[in-house]
């Protein structure tokens, strides 16, 4: 059975300066699967998600989401195409001058008409599928990062999006709720039906978590599968990225690429 | 030195193209947004209203109050000379009202308010909370600016009146206790010489002057980049440049008033 294609790269490129951090990336994220993107920092991953969010745009090459060509739409095309996308920033991104719940309630707030109260039950909701009661009335700086990351998932998930980006969304988590968080972003992205785009060099959370995996390194993509056909990958960059070995084709500190962003 | 000189103007005319930009953005908001269906959030306006306004009053009161004191001590010191010691009511008045309390309420805002939106704005860039709202389809400029701008239109010119009045009740304190004028008489003589174009004038520059607040603030704060130092130098840049254009402007006004004979 074919796969509906939800998010098609071709030939995208991005420099910054004369620095080439995409080089001419393809690929294919399928509706409905968990597809994670890693790679070594620096490896331009992160400009990676960017561009397909729109916060970067690319300087040639073709990006469709749900097959309108987002580089040739006006901010006001793209922000309607925006609205099904969801985001969980490595940072949690929280408006510190807001509650958990208008937090949670802004996008619900900006976007639709609905009245306060039916918001409020949507974001009691939201945040207990993240597992979080009793918090709304506190503020972003009160609650822990794993807390604020929940907040940050129950906000990206507030409109019902069809496609979840997470950037980095176990970093800085001890393993515990590191776990959970993966735990969230599987059932999330089975119970909602969701498209979920997952940047992480965290490789606990890879396999456990993915569908299919892109391998980015040096801006470019040096390997896409399913996690056994990674796990097999006969490509030396990606096993000694996958087991972490210090002795590799990487040369952490012959690569000076490696410590810049 | 001369393309020291040459960057230097590429980089201001190219950042005044930028500061205009976003005021058409703002005006956009504004006045034709509501109009397709995308209204202004009250509740966001009358926070930054009470921030910006509310929670200036008592700074505002303080520097013209005694503002007013010195200007009357400063004109006692001459008139008094001249036997004139009377019309210090007047001149207290009229230099209040024409032109220092519209300058330094829009100075004193301009450090306070005007600091704490390059700030907070800075700070929500660099830990990508503009991001996130851009990533929700919801746009900085209405989000963040445009209500900063619409409350500090209003409340600056009403902090400026607050700041006439806290003026000449700065000098009426001087005057009838210190240089003894009678309270009447020092009364009289202040509401004979002040008319209404005074205020009106010290009123036009105070509108300008929270563009400019407002306007340099909101640019410093959206385009802040590298971490907290980015956010320091926003800030230095939204006040310092917010007192360069203040003064520029008032200048430029105060000429076109006087020599329109307003």
């Amino acid at each position: 059975m074919e796969k509906d294609i939800i998010i098609s790269l071709n030939g995208i490129n991005k420099t910054f300066g004369n620095r080439h951090i995409l080089k001419n990336i393809s690929l294919d994220i399928y509706k409905g699967e968990t597809f994670v993107i890693m790679g070594c920092s620096g490896s331009g991953k992160s400009t990676l998600l960017r561009t397909i969010t729109g916060a970067i745009k690319p300087d040639t090459g073709k990006l469709h989401i749900k097959n309108k060509n987002i580089l040739e739409l006006n901010n006001h095309e793209f922000d309607k195409i925006r609205r099904d996308f969801g985001m969980l920033f490595q940072y949690s991104a929280l408006l510190d001058s807001l509650t958990i719940e208008e937090n949670v309630a802004l996008p619900i707030r900006e976007h639709t008409k609905l009245a306060d109260e039916i918001i409020k039950i949507i974001v009691k909701l939201k945040l207990s599928l993240t597992g979080l009661k009793n918090f709304e009335h506190h503020h972003p700086s009160e609650i822990s990062g794993g807390m604020r990351k929940r907040v940050g998932l129950a906000r990206a998930i507030a409109l019902d999006p069809d496609i979840v980006f997470y950037d980095e969304p176990t970093s800085g988590l001890d393993p515990i709720v590191a776990a959970v968080i993966d735990k969230l972003i599987k059932d999330l992205s089975k119970k909602l039906l969701i498209t979920s785009v997952v940047v992480t060099h965290d490789m606990q959370s890879v396999f456990k978590i993915a569908d299919r995996i892109a391998m980015i390194h040096q801006g470019e993509v040096i390997a896409i599968g399913t996690p056994s056909e990674i796990q097999k990958s006969n490509n030396a960059l990606v096993q000694q990225f996958i087991n972490g070995q210090v002795q590799g084709p990487i040369d952490f500190f012959k690569n000076t690429e490696l410590f810049k962003i | 030195m001369v393309s020291g000189i040459g960057a230097f103007t590429i980089s201001c005319l190219k950042e005044t193209a930028q500061v205009l930009k976003l005021l058409r953005e703002i005006l956009y908001w504004i006045f034709i947004a509501p109009f397709k269906g995308k209204p202004l959030k009250i509740k966001l306006i009358f926070d930054q209203m009470i921030f910006s306004g509310w929670h200036s009053t008592l700074i505002v009161f303080f520097v013209t109050m005694f503002t007013g004191i010195v200007l009357a001590m400063q004109a006692a010191y001459q008139l008094e000379k001249m036997g004139a010691l009377m019309y210090v009511a007047s001149l207290v008045a009229v230099s209040l009202c024409r032109e220092l309390s519209p300058v330094l309420t829009a100075l004193v805002v301009g450090g306070r308010v005007g600091s704490a939106i390059a700030a907070e704005l800075g700070t929500m860039k660099v830990s990508e909370q503009i991001e996130a709202l851009e990533t929700m389809a919801i746009n900085p400029v209405k989000f963040l600016a445009v209500p900063r701008f619409i409350a500090l239109f209003f409340m600056l010119p009403v902090l400026t009146i607050f700041g006439d009045a806290a003026g000449i009740f700065g000098g009426y304190l001087m005057g009838v206790h210190s240089l003894k004028i009678n309270p009447a008489l020092y009364t009289q003589i202040t509401f004979k010489f002040l008319l209404l174009k005074d205020i009106y004038t010290g009123l036009a520059k105070s509108f300008v002057f929270a563009m400019i607040i407002a306007l340099i603030g909101c640019r410093q704060g959206l385009n802040t980049r590298g971490g907290a130092e980015g956010v320091g130098k926003a800030t230095t840049n939204s006040v310092v440049l917010s007192f360069i254009f203040i003064i520029l402007a008032d200048c430029i006004i105060t000429g076109i008033f006087y020599f329109s004979n307003m």
